[in-house]
């Protein structure tokens, strides 16, 4: 019998120290409890931290980037979810919203934890290292897209209870409408950021990966279009005036376009974009 | 404990009546000045518009409530006009009981007031700071504030507005990031509206608009809140600039239509626009609040905020009482270890004295290497005598007052040990 490595550790824990983190949030947020209110953050960025440890022993232990099946990007994706947003928290000091994107790290991390497998033969190209690079900054990418569209569910719920006279808990625990469209519109900025480096990088790493590739490969088409998009709506803002609940509906259209645009790609249209 | 907490609240007597015993800052200096020559231990006296309490703390057996009542009233020479019955009168931990309930909010006419907190402590400085104020009543009123501040961090009592004008403020501050670099229009000058224009400003609202019928009030205002005025025909031409709008005007028909409204929300490309209609009836078309980017809330949606929040208070007071249940136990303990430890030391000297007495007139009947040895030996004995007791009334002081102290008076009484720091002003 082999013995337990440190990643099979991890492996079980992450799951249980984003539970953890989920119920800290949560705690502070429905209960007001001081410790969980003290030490939310902290948690949250120790779990972080292991999390990070283990990606990177899993990028020696298997020599890629845990990126080459669909449950090792799920791990790296939670783990962007958890980095974009304890970064927005930072730069914010907002931290009423963590209960919601730890639930979304959490379970994308438990899916991840009871799927992946130690894959060790994978094809040469994963190997690259600007490839790590690209499928890093896209998964960030993504995973900033996906907090700014939380963001703007959460945003779109304060502005219902507040219009219609409804004091309930959203009401009671987060942040201010203005607040909650700063942290969606930061993190709706870092998504395009981040795809646009990632789709630079793609473009600088496919001539020399030896693929057969075509730049009208629809998931590089579809993702240039995503990127658009989300570039449109950050015009729309600085040049347009577009304020408030018109700048959170575009952080949740854009990401329901997103997770549609992308499932129809992947279910449906063939592309270089598959390594399996 | 020989506290005495005698006082007239709104729970007790109609304002009239609570007005007649209404002490101003100077009132308390000279009734404090007049219990000190009266010879009443310590006293702390505060008078809000709801209630005036007086706390006493005296070593005095025959102190009567009687007396104090009297010298209440008569220091505001209201003997004849306000009748003893509507008085209050709290006794040693209902007294400590009474005080913690009244700092933590829960007895105030609107419940989780934060202001009743503060006005406790400035009537407890000018009881320090006149000299009336000794060893118990500094512990009596630290705990009372600790009370009141865990009352407000580790509970929801004072969250949430009670009050028309606050409950403005309070949804401005939920829509808004930062007042500061907002700005807001306030049209009328009548009572809410001068309160909510207060409250803005003292939650800092960046600009501050004031506009009304009559200029004069205007300016009055604006000079007393730090705002500037506008005059009321041209407040129209401000509506564009002005993220929160508060109106109180008394008017037939609407002074903002539904057009009016989506004009403005129009011109300001949909930057968020606070509407609070105060007017009666209203004087801003309700149709308005369907516009995307307007928030609108009349008197019944600001009232029925209010009605949620007080009862969410309301929900509190089971946590409050639970702390002040523990702070009044904490207070009684630490009464009672005043009495234990000079019990104690009372006791052994007493058996000492006997030893030393008896060791004196018997020791010529030993050899110097017995004497010795007598010495060791009784003084063991009285050790070992005096252990259990010793033990038994220092693990009293966590248990229940009245017991330990009944435990301490009877031992008193048997040993004849007399009464226990009389010097320092405690009594049974």
């Amino acid at each position: 019998m082999s013995p337990i490595s440190p990643i099979d550790i991890l492996n079980v824990l992450l799951p249980i120290l984003y539970a953890g983190t989920v119920l800290v949030y949560g705690r502070a947020f429905f209960s007001d409890v001081p410790w969980a209110k003290r030490i939310k953050t902290r948690f949250f960025l120790g779990t972080v931290t292991l999390h990070f440890v283990y990606l990177v022993l899993r990028t020696i232990e298997f020599r890629h980037p845990p990126v080459t099946s669909i449950f090792e990007l799920l791990t790296v994706v939670a783990f962007s979810i958890a980095v974009a947003y304890l970064f927005i928290e930072f730069r914010t000091k907002a931290k009423g919203t963590g209960y919601f994107i730890a639930n979304i790290a959490f379970l994308f991390q438990l899916v991840s934890s009871l799927f992946i497998r130690d894959l060790i033969e994978v094809p040469e190209v994963l190997r690259s290292n600007l490839f790590g690079l690209h499928i890093s900054s896209a998964m960030l990418g993504y995973a900033a897209i996906t907090i700014s569209a939380v963001f703007g569910f959460l945003y779109l719920m304060l502005y219902h209870e507040i219009k219609s006279s409804r004091f309930g808990i959203v009401y009671q625990k987060l942040p201010n409408l203005e607040t909650l469209e700063r942290m969606g519109f930061t993190a709706f900025k870092m998504g395009f950021l981040l795809l646009g480096i990632a789709i630079v990088v793609g473009f600088v790493w496919l001539p020399s990966s030896g693929l057969d590739f075509s730049y009208l490969d629809p998931k590089l088409v579809g993702t240039v279009l995503i990127w658009l998009m989300y570039g449109i709506g950050i015009l729309a803002k600085r040049r347009g005036g577009w304020k408030g609940r018109r700048v959170m509906m575009l952080s949740v259209w854009g990401f329901g376009i997103t997770v549609v645009s992308m499932m129809v790609i992947n279910l449906f249209l063939s592309g270089f974009h598959k390594f399996d | 404990m020989n506290l005495v907490c005698i006082g007239i609240s709104h729970h007790t007597a109609p304002l009239e009546m609570r007005e007649r015993l209404w002490f101003s800052e100077q009132e308390i200096k000279d009734a404090l000045s007049r219990f000190r020559r009266e010879g009443i231990g310590e006293a702390v006296l505060f008078s809000t518009c709801n209630r005036t309490e007086l706390y006493v703390y005296d070593s005095r057996p025959d102190l009567r409530v009687k007396t104090l009542q009297d010298l209440l009233l008569s220091q505001k020479g209201t003997t004849a006009r306000v009748s003893p019955d509507l008085l209050f009168t709290y006794f040693a931990s209902g007294a400590a009981d009474h005080l913690f309930r009244v700092a933590s909010g829960i007895d105030s006419m609107i419940v989780g007031d934060v202001q009743i907190l503060s006005q406790i402590k400035e009537g407890f400085q000018l009881s320090q700071e006149n000299n009336a104020s000794g060893f118990f009543m500094n512990k009596l009123f630290q705990a009372a504030f600790h009370v009141g501040k865990r009352a407000r961090t580790e509970t929801a009592i004072s969250e949430g507005a009670v009050s028309v004008s606050y409950a403005a403020v309070e949804l401005a501050e939920r829509i808004f990031e930062n007042l500061g670099k907002k700005s807001a229009l306030v049209i009328g000058a009548g009572e809410t509206a001068q309160l909510t224009a207060k409250h803005l400003k003292s939650h800092g609202i960046g600009r501050l608009l004031i506009t009304n019928r009559t200029s004069e009030r205007a300016e009055i205002l604006a000079r007393e809140v730090g705002g500037s005025t506008i005059p009321f025909d041209d407040f129209c031409n401000h509506l564009t600039d002005v993220d929160i709008i508060i109106t109180s005007v008394l008017s037939d028909t609407f002074v903002l239509s539904v057009d009016d409204i989506r004009g403005i929300v129009k011109r300001r490309k949909a930057s968020t626009l606070f509407v609070i209609d105060i007017g009666v009836p209203r004087n801003i078309d309700p149709a308005s609040k369907e516009i995307e980017g307007i928030f609108l809330y009349d008197i019944d949606a600001l009232q029925g905020m209010i009605d949620e929040n007080l009862q969410k208070r309301q929900s509190e007071i089971p946590k409050i009482e639970a702390i002040v249940g523990h702070q009044v136990s904490e207070l009684s303990q630490w009464y009672t270890s005043l009495h234990v430890t000079p019990t104690i030391a009372a006791l052994r000297e007493h058996f000492e004295t006997v030893r030393g007495e008896e060791v004196a007139k018997n020791i010529n009947r030993f050899t110097p290497h017995e004497r010795e040895l007598v010495e060791i030996l009784t003084k063991r004995i009285l050790n070992k005598i005096l252990h259990r007791p010793t033990i038994n009334l220092k693990n009293g002081q966590s248990g229940a007052s009245s017991e330990s102290l009944l435990k301490i008076s009877v031992l008193r009484d048997l040993f004849g040990l007399g009464s226990d720091r009389r010097d320092e002003g405690i009594d049974d």
